[in-house]
């Protein structure tokens, strides 16, 4: 199963990664259960897009009252809930002022809906 | 209506079992034997609910399937034992057939590319069996007599293993905690939602979509049934325990309700029952952990004076107008220690001994000792509350809660005197958590009025009363309230 964890952080104008962050992303790329994450730019280059009316509106980021902001991502392989849980508490960001969320992806294998399911613990 | 106590005024049967043995399953044919076939499927029922349904939860991963094949499997066996006999091995016949059910509800949605996996799966496991012939229901008699013999060497150890699995996911802490309890009870007893709603008083509307809900949330959010990872268990055992406790409070504080003035009593009551028993299963099915066994005695051991929880009020209080006598709360220092039940407090005493001998002391423990020492006082005078103060000490490293410290200001008291007790509730005077729990105030009134603080007891009672939502201990206050008022005035003293 899949799932996506975002980093919610104080917002900084540089986000470098530190050599812990490097260690537990070199760990999960070799075993596999990381299949992509970035690091995000600040707040200030975020912009929302809607469109209303037929008419796109782009606006800057609603951070102003936000202390945190999300300052990465990785999407995640696990068996489980349990296995995404332990994944995401060994990102050095969960032991520091961070927070992560660790949101589980629908299906994409044609099954989502109300019905989807996932056969335990094989991966989808 | 103590001495209905006891038993449990529910009878779980599965769906279409006569719960007599005068009601007949098919008149007219074979009566005496449909009343036999029920009885056999009454009694699978309650000892192989759990491990059926375990058993397929486990192979499909989705509890709702396996609660509809589970239901099934149950249904056939009263139509097939009728005319093949009872089965030596019901549970594993039973299993096997509920196990056929869902694959062949999986072979029906076939269609839905993702199934086939599991579908295969399920296969592999039901052609393992030897004589079925993995065309899961497709005959009229799935599981024929040959198969039945067959399955006596299914091992129970799998059962146990699937049902342990059960327990962790339907406890799993991402669940809300309401549907963690609804869910366990759920799915250890085989009560219907219907009896899962009148026990914790609630619309069976509101509890069906708690246990939907909880449902797809295992589904939806990746939880599998399995035995959490080591490094995961010491957390994941005490959420069990945890869930465990929360569903014996539920039934055992209705001991301390008066039954003939609030709805659904009983039924509350046997929560705590059923609490017990799913104790007692899941400490024996992690037998590598003390906790289990500790929260086993504690419940064991606290049950044991359910009896002795309610009594008329003394005869002091002025008798009530209404003609059926109105009983109240009786605190522990003040019950009728005969009315105990000697037995299990003994069984309690020996599960206790059994998990401290493994040395690895832990909460549930410790309390299970605290209960341990007062259930072998013949008094509360007579009991070691120093060695209690101390065990609270203990627990307080363990889990610092306020409501602990609340209980152990109570020990403080009866050992050093109500001032020391006062000076030890004042730690939690002002913990957020204790803002609307009743028992604070009420505590305080107690000691007050030890203390020979009479005014100071009456605003704290009328406090609690103001807090309280329960009726027993709402009229044991009010008593209280109006005998402290009766007492002479204390001497002014300052500008109180």
């Amino acid at each position: 199963m899949r799932y996506l964890m975002l980093i919610l952080e104080a917002d900084t104008p540089v986000r470098e990664p530190t050599p812990d962050i490097a260690d537990w992303v070199a760990k999960h790329d070799a075993s596999g259960a990381r299949v992509m994450g970035e690091r995000l730019r600040p707040a200030a280059d975020v912009r929302r897009v809607q469109v209303r009316d037929g008419r796109t509106v782009v606006t800057d980021g609603p951070f102003s009252e936000t202390k945190e902001v999300f300052g990465g991502f990785d999407v995640i392989e696990a068996a489980d809930l349990d296995e995404a849980l332990a994944i995401a508490a060994e990102h050095p960001g969960a032991h520091g002022a961070s927070t992560i969320e660790v949101h589980p992806f629908w299906p994409t294998d044609g099954t989502a809906g109300a019905t989807a399911w996932t056969p335990g613990g094989s991966a989808s | 209506m103590r001495s209905a106590a006891g038993r449990s005024p529910r009878a779980v049967t599965p769906p279409g079992v006569p719960s007599g043995p005068g009601d007949k399953a098919h008149p007219g044919e074979r009566p005496t034997s449909a009343s036999d076939v029920g009885t056999a499927v009454t009694e699978a029922f309650r000892a192989e609910w759990g491990r059926v349904l375990a058993a397929v939860a486990r192979s499909t991963g989705d509890l709702d399937l396996a609660e509809e094949c589970a239901q099934e499997a149950f249904a056939t066996a009263l139509r097939t034992w009728a005319r093949d006999g009872v089965p030596q091995r019901p549970g594993a016949w039973l299993t096997t057939t509920a196990r056929n059910h869902a694959l062949d509800r999986l072979r029906r949605r076939r269609v839905e590319g993702a199934k086939v996996a599991t579908a295969a799966r399920l296969a592999e496991r039901v052609d393992g069996v030897p004589g079925t012939d993995g065309t899961g229901v497709a005959g009229p008699d799935p599981v024929g007599a040959a198969v039945a013999d067959a399955l006596d060497e299914w091992p129970d150890a799998e059962g146990d293993e699937d049902l342990l699995r059960l327990v962790f996911a339907c406890c799993h802490p991402a669940l809300p905690l309401e549907g963690r309890v609804a869910l366990t009870l759920r799915s250890l007893t085989g009560m219907t939602t219907a009896q899962v709603a009148r026990a914790f008083l609630v619309p069976e509307t509101t509890m069906a979509q708690r246990l939907t809900r909880a449902k797809r949330r295992i589904r939806s959010t990746g939880i599998t049934f399995r035995v959490p990872p080591p490094e995961l268990l010491r957390e994941r055992v005490s959420a069990v325990l945890a869930v465990l406790y929360v569903l014996f409070t539920e039934g055992y504080d209705a001991w301390a309700e008066p039954a003939q003035h609030v709805a659904g009593c009983a039924e509350r009551r046997a929560l705590a029952d059923d609490a017990v028993r799913c104790a007692r299963l899941v400490a024996r099915l992690l037998p590598d952990e003390p906790e289990a066994r500790g929260l086993l005695a504690l419940l064991l051991l606290q049950h044991a004076r359910r009896d002795a929880r309610l009594a008329a009020p003394p005869a002091a209080a002025p008798p009530a107008a209404a003609t059926v006598p109105v009983s109240e709360p009786v605190l522990l220092e003040e019950q009728d220690r005969t009315l105990w039940r000697g037995d299990e407090i003994a069984e309690g005493l020996r599960v206790l001994d059994d998990a401290l001998a493994e040395r690895r002391p832990g909460p549930y423990q410790v309390q299970a000792a605290i209960a341990a020492l007062h259930s072998s006082a013949p008094s509360a005078g007579e009991t070691d509350w120093a060695e209690i103060v101390g065990l609270y000490d203990v627990l307080v490293t363990m889990t610092p809660s306020p409501v602990v410290l609340l209980n152990r200001a109570v020990a403080v008291a009866m050992l050093r005197g109500p001032d020391a007790g006062l000076e030890a509730l004042g730690v939690v005077a002002d913990a957020p958590e204790l803002a609307a729990y009743h028992l604070l105030p009420a505590t305080r009134a107690d000691l007050l009025r030890r203390a020979g603080r009479p005014l100071e007891a009456a605003t704290e009672l009328r406090r609690a009363l103001a807090l309280v939502d329960r009726e027993g201990d709402r009229r044991l206050l009010a008593r209280r309230l109006a005998e402290v008022g009766a007492e002479p005035a204390e001497a002014p003293r300052g500008a109180s």
